[in-house]
């Protein structure tokens, strides 16, 4: 097999093309990945990155809500150093239907989550930051799932059996003969190379995207663009997951997430040329503090770090204008059955928690097409990192008094944090100060985790990700890859592209803390570093 | 609605801007490569404490409390405070047997007092020191300072009748110091209080300010001790109407800001009622009251700025005081911290650091060779005349020894 | 207590109008919350044009400048224009510096980017080589992960500056130009200057990420000089309260000195803009905190950013108006004796770097204002 051929190629990097290339590296497939930009920067990592229990569907969609359940045992198996199992709430306020309660718990019930009402003041208790007014608690089992870091390590899982990948790299075109997809042409943007791919299956795995790449392939699927809109606040407020017990609606969930938590969302219809570019309005941040503090009224007091949106890539139905009673089921498209297309499959639909389900039944297909007979075992092999269960346990394992930033490095990479070159004071160094990230650390990411830009490099490490939105560790780090890949000048676009993007998520909530914090930066790139 | 309109959080750590001044302030940082320093203990490492009190460091134990760190921060963020929290809400490792002895200043004082003359003796003598090294990792370079016959509390006791019979009153809170190692200062203060027309009373029962218990990880007693005084104060305030004069800068700093902050003891309604006697004075002066001093007065005087003091913001009352004196020849030194903190200094650990740190300090004195050094704290005290050989005073000291 | 002026905010404007005041007989007191945004000085005045007070004031006070139009390079290795700097500043006619530079930094130390200088200088037609120093004084140093930062690197090598004049002599082959990190002269200014003559080659110091080197040394010394001629710096503290009546201000409560009013016949008002507090946003209104001064901003928080960071920034123009006289406005009248001085005023070009320049001149308009007085 010539190097440009494969048996599977999956186009798009988001948490369903990573899941996918790891499930069919380990039923022995040749495969490919191809993403255009970076893993995760479509609605992969733009959610709440919140490890549902179901419990938030139980009432209106009993399908997804045992979905998430199965789901969500399954990543505390296979995921543990991208989970938090923090356990959530959902509480009723002064102004809820208290009989909903019930309705929900029965609900939850009959989807197997384990819904325990509570007394609020254990509540009161449980989570210190929740709104001390509620009349009614039901704890479920709901967490937080850090979605780079977990996309990150089905690449690398993928990786480490083979699995090529090919990041920065835009596919142009499909190679097709007569009605079967033969490969893809792609443009890659870093080299401007234009480089052709080959395998018999072809999987379009690209969320809102997937629209467009089908049509290029002359399939043709009605997808339904909704913006939502989230906040991030700059410290943990919250130690649970906290949910309103009322049916769905507007920034009704607060999750805590590493050193963060974060409220969302909203739902707005969008157009689709929109979606590589949708701005948080005023409108959206202002309702989603509001609603916010409800929740937990000390968010109308607290720093807001970013706003920031994401587009659901769901699968239109109906015309239903909000977009939220869409399903969110997974849709497994064979494009031979459907439109006669050979060699091509599309998945889509579904969400964060469910993309291990969504890359099983996909690759189940795309097994069959091959006539390859594996079970799927991603259920049960953990993910690279995640051998041990909790980062403590890591931590003490490989080092015998671990400093902060070690610590901070074993949550963040589980098991592979052994692989940091570290104990000496040039690999300990810190870049960022905010979320602890030394030297060692990020050379870690640069050689196995597929980084070429700044950007890239805060998906895998957190640079940059903290109070100071990289304040003074972009320009450490770009020092630090301008070396790696050997070009200052490259690098140099790279640190205005990525205080262009964190500024993107500042502006909209530019006032108190966070606008000083943007004026410093301002002075210290324009003024004191004459960027 | 008008949310979002401020935004704060517990000892506003949000609002430092990671500017990185207080790095350049931390007297520690230049001295001990292990501490790591005020922005990464302060409010980098309370975000992810919040996260899990998992991330807490043990190595915040080398943070003096000085407080340099909150004074030099352009956003005000209070980051010594953030520190000292952070240690009491998460390090539960019993305090070893020689912290609890040294951060029991009231119990040692009382326990040495009627024996003061053996116990200076024998804490001053090779071998004991050596033992207190060897036994207690109490470093045996320092000098341990003397210990009183007689408590300040019975000199006063017998002047009661005296000290009623002035127009004006105000109550003394002494501090273990004054009452077991140095009952001068205290008599000093009467002196010039009684020249301005004022009383001096004591508290009922104070007890001790709880500072070291604080910082050697005793918490709880501190807590018991501020909950006493605050008690104590309300007592002379409220009911007997008095402000309570101070001569330590940092008994005054635990008094009106630790007993809140740390130990979440509310003080708010006599807070703004203790006073260091220099404040005092210093306002009757302005409102016209007058000291008689001696025509034949003279003194060369560097003052040192205690961290504590500077943190109150009060070290301009002690300077101007000083400066009024006929025949005073003023240097103000830079601020700079002298390095013992207390009881840090003393512990063999951190000798080396106390002694580095304090050293911009002593070679400034060793540059001024001032007749006598200024200021208002007795641990600063204890470790200038010990590394730098000068006397140290109390500007209350000076001040009695130079009024007629 | 009483002065004759008061003046809130210790930074560049705070320090040079309470010198010019102590200069001139005035009684003064500053009211300093922390430290200023000169710990982020990049060195030059770039909007500032020859002037023999302003220079005769930073050399009284021991800081050092020189008055040579050209262009610096900075810390990413670009170019920009420059005319009054501090005297650790090199200013050049043009960008073409030299023929051959040895860039030098110490090994471990991240706030310093050699390789964009190297890349900057080889645009100019340079040929560029980077060493690293390992000198064994920064080990204690680098022994914490955080804390090789540039105030830190000069206490340390301030004092061993012949030992890093003879390494780099060492690593030196026919460079014409050595660019060095700006961490020398922390607390004597004379440290660079003393490099530049121990190296047979043109030495050039290149800014690092704050804190300032010598921006830290400029705040000491004009805050020593401040001191000297009897000004009382209140550092730490911070203005709570104004006593204002009938348009005159009569005096301000701080947050140490709780109820003892510090009074005053004039105040002025530099307490910079919003990362010093000086100016406060929220979502709803841009303000000033100490007096609610009359601010000029937009309504509308859309139009306080431009969504391109590189672009002009609207909310930093923003500031307290003032009238012909730099007088505070407040409902639309002056306050009788509150001037307005630095950045709380508004309109800062960053990219203009016209802070600094703003800072000195009106302060020194605001000190003239009160001594006519």
């Amino acid at each position: 097999m010539k190097p440009n051929e494969f048996d599977v190629i999956i186009i798009g990097g988001g948490i369903t093309g990573a899941g996918m290339q790891r499930d069919c590296a380990m039923r022995g497939l040749r495969t490919l990945l191809i993403e255009r930009s970076d893993i995760a920067t479509g609605a992969t990592g733009r959610n709440h990155g919140l490890l549902h229990s179901g419990a938030r569907y139980a009432v209106n969609d009993a399908e997804s809500a045992e979905e998430c359940i199965r789901e969500n045992r399954i990543l505390r198996r296979i995921a543990a150093h991208c989970i938090d199992e923090t356990d959530g709430l959902f509480i009723t306020l002064p102004e809820d239907d208290l009989a909903y309660q019930q309705t929900f718990v029965d609900a939850c019930r009959r989807a197997d989550i384990n819904a325990e009402i509570i007394d609020p003041d254990l509540a009161r208790r449980l989570e210190p930051s929740v709104n001390p007014e509620l009349i009614g608690a039901v704890r479920v089992p709901d967490g937080s799932v850090d979605p780079f870091r977990l996309c990150a390590a089905n690449m690398l899982d993928a990786k480490l059996r083979g699995g090529q990948v090919r990041l920065q790299t835009e596919v142009t075109g499909f190679i097709k003969e007569g009605d079967t997809v033969k490969g893809v042409h792609t443009h890659n943007h870093l080299t401007g190379e234009d480089v052709d791919y080959l395998a018999p299956v072809t999987v379009n795995a690209c969320g809102i995207w997937g629209q467009h790449i089908a049509e290029m392939a002359g399939a043709k699927i009605n997808m339904f663009p909704a913006k939502g809109a989230l906040l991030i606040f700059a410290h943990r407020v919250n130690n649970l997951v906290i949910n309103r017990c009322r049916k769905p609606s507007n920034a009704d969930i607060l999750v805590p997430g590493d050193t963060v938590c974060i409220i969302g969302t909203t739902s707005t219809r969008i157009p689709f040329e929109e979606c590589d570019n949708v701005a948080v309005t005023p409108d959206e941040v202002d309702l989603l503090i509001t609603e916010g503090a409800k929740l937990a009224p000390s968010l109308s007091e607290t720093r807001i770090l970013r706003a920031y949106a994401g587009v659901r890539p769901l699968v239109s139905a109906d015309d239903d204008p909000s977009g939220r009673n869409i399903s969110r089921g997974i849709v497994c498209l064979d494009h031979e059955e459907r439109d006669g297309i050979k060699g091509f499959v599309t998945i889509t639909g579904g969400k964060l928690m469910t993309y291990r389900l969504m890359a099983e039944i996909a690759t189940d297909l795309v097994c069959k097409k091959l006539k390859v007979d594996k079970a799927c075992q991603t259920a049960d092999v953990p993910l690279p990192g995640s051998e041990e269960k909790s980062y403590e346990a890591v931590a003490k394992k490989i080092w015998e008094t671990p400093t902060t930033a070690q610590k901070a490095a074993a949550a963040r990479m589980g098991t592979r944090a052994a692989r940091i070159r570290t104990g000496n004071k040039r690999d300990d160094a810190l870049i960022c100060e905010c979320e602890e990230v030394s030297v060692g650390e990020i050379n870690a990411a640069i050689d196995r985790l597929e980084v070429s830009t700044l950007t890239d490099l805060r998906r895998r490490t957190r640079v940059g990700m903290g109070t100071c939105q990289g304040e003074f560790c972009a320009c450490r780090a770009a020092g630090l890859l301008a070396k790696a890949h050997g070009c200052v000048e490259r690098e140099r676009k790279d640190l205005d592209d990525f205080l262009q993007e964190r500024w993107k998520g500042n502006f909209p909530i530019g006032w108190g803390d966070t606008l000083r914090e943007a004026e410093y930066t301002q002075w210290v790139y324009k003024h004191v570093l004459g960027l | 609605m008008k949310l979002q309109e401020h935004t704060k959080s517990r000892h506003n750590f949000e609002e430092c801007m990671k500017c990185t001044v207080c790095t350049a302030f931390c007297p520690v940082l230049q001295a001990n490569p292990l501490y790591p320093g005020p922005k990464q203990a302060g409010p980098d490492g309370e975000r992810l404490r919040l996260k899990d009190p998992y991330f807490f460091n043990q190595a915040l134990k080398y943070c003096l409390n000085c407080k340099r760190c909150e004074v030099a921060c352009p956003s005000g963020v209070a980051v010594a405070d953030l520190i000292q929290a952070a240690r009491i809400k998460y390090d539960h490792t019993p305090p070893k047997l020689r912290d609890q002895l040294l951060a029991s200043t009231d119990m040692m004082g009382s326990l040495a007092r009627p024996f003061a003359p053996l116990v200076s003796f024998a804490t001053g003598l090779g071998i004991t020191k050596s033992m207190m090294d060897a036994m207690l990792k109490i470093d045996h370079r320092r000098n341990f300072p003397k210990y009183s016959g007689r408590s300040f509390e019975s000199w006063l006791k017998r002047r009661k009748k005296e000290q009623a019979a002035f127009p004006e009153q105000v109550a003394y809170y002494h501090g273990c110091y004054v009452n077991y190692n140095y009952p001068q200062l205290g008599k000093d203060l009467v002196k010039v209080l009684n020249a301005l027309g004022i009383g001096v009373q004591m508290l009922e029962k104070e007890k001790c300010c709880g500072i070291a218990l604080i910082t050697n990880g005793m918490s709880a007693k501190a807590t018991r001790n501020a909950s006493h005084n605050v008690a104590q104060l309300r007592q002379a305030v409220l009911e007997r109407g008095l402000k309570v004069v101070t001569t330590s800068s940092t008994c005054t700093l635990t008094l009106r800001d630790e007993y809140p902050n740390l130990l979440g003891v509310d003080n708010a309604d006599v807070r703004e009622s203790v006073l260091l006697a220099t404040r005092l004075i210093c306002e009757k002066l302005e409102k016209g009251a007058t000291l008689q001093f001696k025509a034949d007065y003279h003194k060369k005087i560097a003052y040192h700025t205690p961290c504590h003091l500077e943190r109150l913001g009060w070290g301009v009352f002690s300077e101007r005081l000083l400066q009024m004196i006929p025949g005073v020849e003023f240097t103000l030194l830079d601020s700079a911290c002298c390095g013992i903190s207390g009881t840090y200094g003393f512990k063999k650990e951190n000798y080396d650091t106390s002694q580095a740190i304090g050293e911009a300090l002593f070679s400034q004195i060793r540059s001024v060779n001032p007749d006598v050094v200024a200021c208002d704290c007795e641990t600063c005290k204890w470790q200038i005349e010990m590394s730098t050989g000068y006397t140290v005073m109390n500007p209350i000291s000076i001040l009695a020894e130079a009024i007629v | 207590m009483k002065y004759d002026a008061v003046i809130i905010g210790g930074g560049l404007s705070g320090l040079v109008a309470g010198i010019t005041l102590q200069k001139a007989g005035k009684s003064t007191a500053i009211i300093s919350t922390g430290q200023n945004a000169l710990y982020f000085f990049s060195g030059t005045f770039e909007s500032l044009q020859e002037d023999r007070r302003i220079q005769e004031l930073f050399t009284e006070a021991g800081v050092r400048v020189h008055y040579t139009p050209g262009v610096r390079l900075t810390p990413m290795g670009s170019f920009r224009e420059s005319a009054l700097s501090l005297e650790d500043i090199d200013l050049f006619p043009s960008a073409k510096i030299g023929r051959k530079a040895l860039i030098v930094n110490f090994l471990g130390y991240h706030d310093f980017f050699s390789s964009f200088l190297a890349e900057g200088l080889e645009k100019q037609g340079l040929q560029c080589r980077v060493r690293f120093l390992n000198l064994p004084e920064l080990e204690r140093l680098e022994q914490s992960p955080s804390e090789m930062r540039s105030v830190q690197i000069a206490r340390v090598v301030d004092p061993i500056w012949e030992k890093v004049v003879q390494e780099v002599r060492l690593l030196l082959k026919d460079e014409d130009t050595v660019v060095l990190p700006q961490v020398f002269g922390l607390q004597d200014g004379a440290v660079p200057d003393r490099i530049r003559q121990g190296i047979p080659a043109r030495v050039v110091f290149a800014g690092t990420l704050p804190p300032s080197v010598p921006g830290v040394r400029t705040q000491m010394l004009l805050k020593k000089r401040y001191q000297l001629l009897g000004g009382v710096y209140l550092m730490g503290d911070e203005v709570v309260r104004a006593h204002v009546h009938e348009g005159v201000v009569h005096s301000v409560a701080t947050r140490n000195l709780d109820n003892h009013y510090v009074e005053a016949s004039a105040f002025i008002l530099s307490t910079g803009s919003y990362f010093s507090k000086g100016l406060v946003a929220n979502p709803f209104q841009v303000y000033e905190p100490v007096f609610g001064l009359d601010v000029d901003y937009r309504e509308n928080r859309n139009e306080w950013y431009n969504p391109a960071f590189a672009e002009d920034q609207p909310y930093m123009h923003f500031g307290v108006k003032t009238d012909g006289q730099l007088r505070a406005l407040k409902d639309g009248q002056p306050l009788e004796n509150l001037y307005v001085a630095g950045s709380v005023l508004g309109d800062t070009h960053p990219e203009l770097g016209t802070a600094a320049g703003l800072a000195v001149r009106s302060a020194l308009a605001v000190a003239d204002r009160i001594m006519e007085l």
